[in-house]
């Protein structure tokens, strides 16, 4: 890890506020994309990043090793916003998908909702790898670190999570091509 | 391992993420050339590729994302002033913590503590209360006095009542005070004040009018106190003040007096009690071992007639000890009374349910268990009433009442103890002969026979002897041997008491008797000597006194012999002979040298059964030879020496003061720099939000 940023984390851990609300503008997208991975709701997903930061603030005297500080934040994300799913549950899925804006085409619209579907029916774990990927374009080894996992493990996830989509969108692919 | 082919969609996951190797693409894209079925799923996941990342572009976070967020975390984690900052980050110190925590112990400690210790005090007021009435002066015609300390009494029970009261409060019983509950605190603590001043005025003036007067007032006062009433009738409710007649208690009293003679004094508390309208209830007495008697009685008085009788109880002897108390169950007893009226209607309307008989069997039944309990119950409560009554009629008086010189002896026993110790040159032989004295008079309690590694032989007994026989016993044991150290002790025990008595027999117990017997040669010596031979040839003149003394039928029983560095020698031999050859011996050591230092010491003892000619004498002589003029210890190379150990030490002194000098300011030092550490710690916390 970057000294500088071992010593922001450090700081932050010991209550300077200016060094926790840098962490937040260099991490809460991250943190949006984990929650919005096991959302798929962007609403919902802020809020849960926004609950995670203040809860950060008010238990970061629990982390006693500043290396450990994001991998920290991304655990309350996750936890957070599987808080707001169990919640929701009683709430039919396929409601919340309905996006009210776009005006694309009607095959492209079909397809991106056959691919939310897809990815609801992710794992949680492989959603989260999947949103990191795809929204901050992440490497395996930073989305590894974030999310806990051991080494190489993210490899057979985002594997496993690609086909078990690719199984699910195949006809729509091939009507595509 | 599992082939490309299997694990395809990995392969092409990493791929399309730009995470496989060199190595792996090749790998891979040989692996597509090769077979048809991964290049079309290659062909597939490259066009999911494409829609999801347009998807799920659609979806990231839009850039004011992070301004919203940081807004939104300002907005609900507002920063914190000063002072609870510091208190918080304090709080995160482990020590800190742990200070918390056992102040938050000490804390719970104390509130238990007052908790439970509030009844203690309570008892104890009324503790006082009960002797400032046991104190109050009572004098020939105290008639006035004693309606005084009556009416304090009442008002002390006031205090109590009152405090039962508010507790009762608490407790949520109105209907009960209704009926008897004392005037309210206000008019309590007024009517106290006054009839604390009328005791104060007792006390100092003690029968002068104006205190009688005073007194009398407030006596007129207290039962009906219609001030009081009035005064209660303006705060609260009206309430029916506490009538005299209707209050219950019980009062008892303990009196420990010492008497010339117990019979009498029976008779006179038996005539007093009679005269104050009282009775006897039980005595007892007992009989000590040396005639004195001691026992109890219990007397029944009425209770206005209690301090009189008391009074009257004191002028029997000496009053010892002496304790009143009163406990007041007015309000036991009248809860019980209110509780029994309405079982008594409740019986009445139970009865009337079983006259009518309508109703079922099973109904009837019921009713006649619980009229049963109802009556069980009755029962209880009208036994407990006149319980009380009786206690309430009468005060129980205690006395215990001793005869003078109760600790006077009954007997005294004369214990006798010898010791002796006997010098002999066969200690076995004594030894038998002492145990055959055994008779049935003579018991042996202890006998042992000690024999250590050098040969060495002594024994011990212990005998317990008859009084009538012992002088006869301890004579024959002293003609066995030598007698040194004869002692002999005589106690005088009393027994059942302590002190003198003019009546006590007198009795003489077994005598103990108790026998050291030892070799003879382990005995002192009747004379020692100790002298010096200065000579030129130590080892050799050693050589010929011993010779010396073995021709004197003497003893050699230590010798040794030393040189040191400055060339002196030193033979030192330590001799036994028998007192009629010692002349003789001294005469030879003239040959050997120049005899120097001749010191005699005899030790002439007083009981003179000493066989002076076959006593043993110990002669330690000295044969020295002069060494060299110059010693070692005063050479130059010495003085160097010496002078170089000193510094040494005084530089390893110095050394050790210097780390006392730190023991003793480190922990201060350590503490000091902590608590700035701290203290900076806490003041950059505040300076930097």
């Amino acid at each position: 890890m970057d000294p500088s940023e071992r010593e922001q984390y450090r700081a932050a851990i010991h209550g300077d506020r200016e060094a926790f609300e840098m962490i937040i503008r260099t991490h809460s997208r991250p943190l949006f994309a984990i929650a919005y991975g096991i959302l798929q709701n962007r609403e919902e997903a802020e809020d849960v990043v926004q609950d995670s930061l203040v809860k950060a603030w008010k238990t970061r005297w629990r982390v006693r090793d500043p290396e450990k500080f994001p991998a920290w934040l991304a655990t309350i994300a996750r936890h957070k916003a599987r808080d707001f799913f169990r919640k929701r549950r009683t709430v039919p899925f396929s409601e919340q998908l309905i996006e009210p804006v776009e005006p694309e085409p009607m095959n492209t619209a079909v397809l991106d909702q056959q691919m939310h579907s897809a990815l609801a029916a992710l794992p949680e774990l492989h959603r989260a790898a999947l949103t990191l990927r795809y929204f901050e374009e992440m490497d395996y080894r930073t989305i590894e670190d974030t999310l806990g996992l051991t080494n190489g493990a993210l490899r057979g996830i985002l594997g496993r999570a690609l086909a078990s989509m690719r199984k699910q969108l195949r006809p729509a692919l091939a009507a595509m091509e | 391992m599992a082939t490309v082919h299997d694990e395809i969609d990995t392969w092409l996951a990493a791929d399309l993420h730009g995470e496989l190797s060199d190595g792996e693409q090749s790998t891979l894209h040989a692996h597509l050339i090769d077979c048809a079925a991964c290049r079309k799923t290659h062909q597939e996941i490259k066009t999911m590729n494409k829609i999801l990342e347009e998807t799920l572009a659609q979806e990231k976070a839009d850039p004011a994302f992070e301004q919203r967020m940081l807004a939104g975390f300002r907005r609900r984690a507002p920063q914190r002033g000063g002072f609870v900052k510091l208190i918080v980050d304090l709080m995160r110190l482990r020590a800190a913590q742990i200070a918390a925590v056992a102040a938050a112990l000490l804390g719970l400690v104390q509130i238990g503590r007052m908790i439970t210790g509030e009844p203690v005090i309570t008892a104890r007021e009324r503790e006082r209360y009960a002797q400032v009435e046991v104190t109050a002066p009572q004098g020939p015609e105290s008639r006035p006095s004693q309606a005084g300390a009556l009416g304090r009494s009442d008002a002390s029970n006031d205090m109590v009542q009152w405090k039962a009261w508010s507790k009762d409060t608490a407790a949520g019983q109105p209907q009960d005070l209704a009926r008897e509950a004392p005037p309210p605190p206000t008019a309590a603590r007024s009517k106290f004040r006054e009839e604390s001043k009328a005791t104060a005025a007792t006390v100092a003036a003690a029968k002068t009018a104006q205190a009688e007067t005073t007194e009398s007032e407030a006596f007129a006062a207290s039962p009906e106190n219609p001030p009081s009433v009035k005064e209660a009738g303006k705060t609260t409710v009206e309430m029916p003040a506490p009538e005299l007649a209707n209050r219950k208690l019980i009062r008892n009293a303990t009196v420990e007096v010492e008497i010339v003679s117990f019979d009498n004094a029976v008779q006179k508390i038996t005539a007093f009690a009679n005269e104050e309208h009282g009775y006897v209830a039980t005595t007892d007495s007992e009989k000590q071992t040396n005639g004195k008697l001691k026992g109890q009685i219990v007397v029944k008085v009425l209770p206005e007639n209690l301090d009189r009788f008391l009074q009257r109880i004191r002028s029997l002897g000496e009053l010892k000890n002496q304790t009143l108390g009163t406990e007041d169950v007015t309000k036991a007893y009248f809860d019980t009374d209110a509780r029994l009226k309405n079982a008594h209607v409740m019986e009445q309307r139970l009865i009337d349910m079983l006259k009518t008989k309508t109703g079922k069997v099973s109904d009837l039944l019921q009713v006649e268990k619980e009229l049963g309990r109802v009556r069980e119950e009755i029962e209880k409560m009208q036994g407990e009433l006149k319980y009380w009554d009786s206690q309430v009629q009468f005060a129980t008086v205690t006395i215990s009442l001793a005869e003078k010189d109760m600790e006077e002896p009954a007997a005294f026993l004369l214990k006798e103890r010898a010791q002796l110790s006997l010098y002999t040159p066969d200690v076995e032989k004594i030894y038998s002969q002492a145990k055959s004295l055994a008779s049935p008079k003579v018991q042996i309690t202890n006998a042992q026979l000690n024999r250590d590694y050098s040969g060495r032989v002594s024994a011990q007994l212990s005998m317990l002897i008859a009084p009538e026989e012992s002088d006869a016993v301890i004579s024959r044991v002293k003609g066995f041997g030598r007698v040194e150290n004869f002692q002999r002790q005589t106690q005088r025990l009393a027994q059942g008491g302590s002190g003198m008595s003019e009546n006590a027999r007198t009795k003489r117990d077994k005598v103990e008797l108790n026998i050291a017997i030892s070799r003879e040669e382990q005995e002192q010596a009747f004379q020692q000597t100790s002298l010096r031979i200065r000579t030129s040839s130590v080892d050799e003149k050693a050589k010929e006194l011993r010779a010396l003394a073995e021709k004197q039928g003497g003893r050699v029983r230590s010798s040794t012999f030393s040189s040191d560095p400055n060339g002196r020698e030193v033979a030192s031999v330590s001799l036994r002979v028998a007192m009629k050859n010692y002349p003789a011996l001294m005469q030879s050591l003239n040959s050997l040298g120049r005899v120097e230092n001749v010191s005699v010491q005899r030790q002439d003892r007083a009981d003179a059964q000493v066989d002076e000619s076959n006593a043993p004498a110990d002669v330690s002589i000295q044969v020295y030879s002069q060494g060299n003029i110059v010693t070692e210890e005063s050479g130059l190379l010495t003085t160097l020496r010496r002078t170089l150990a000193q510094s040494a030490g005084a530089i390893m002194w110095s050394l050790r003061m210097i780390g006392v000098a730190i023991a003793f300011l480190a922990p201060w030092a350590i503490a000091i720099v902590g608590i700035v550490w701290i203290a900076r710690r806490a003041i950059r916390a505040r300076s930097k939000p």
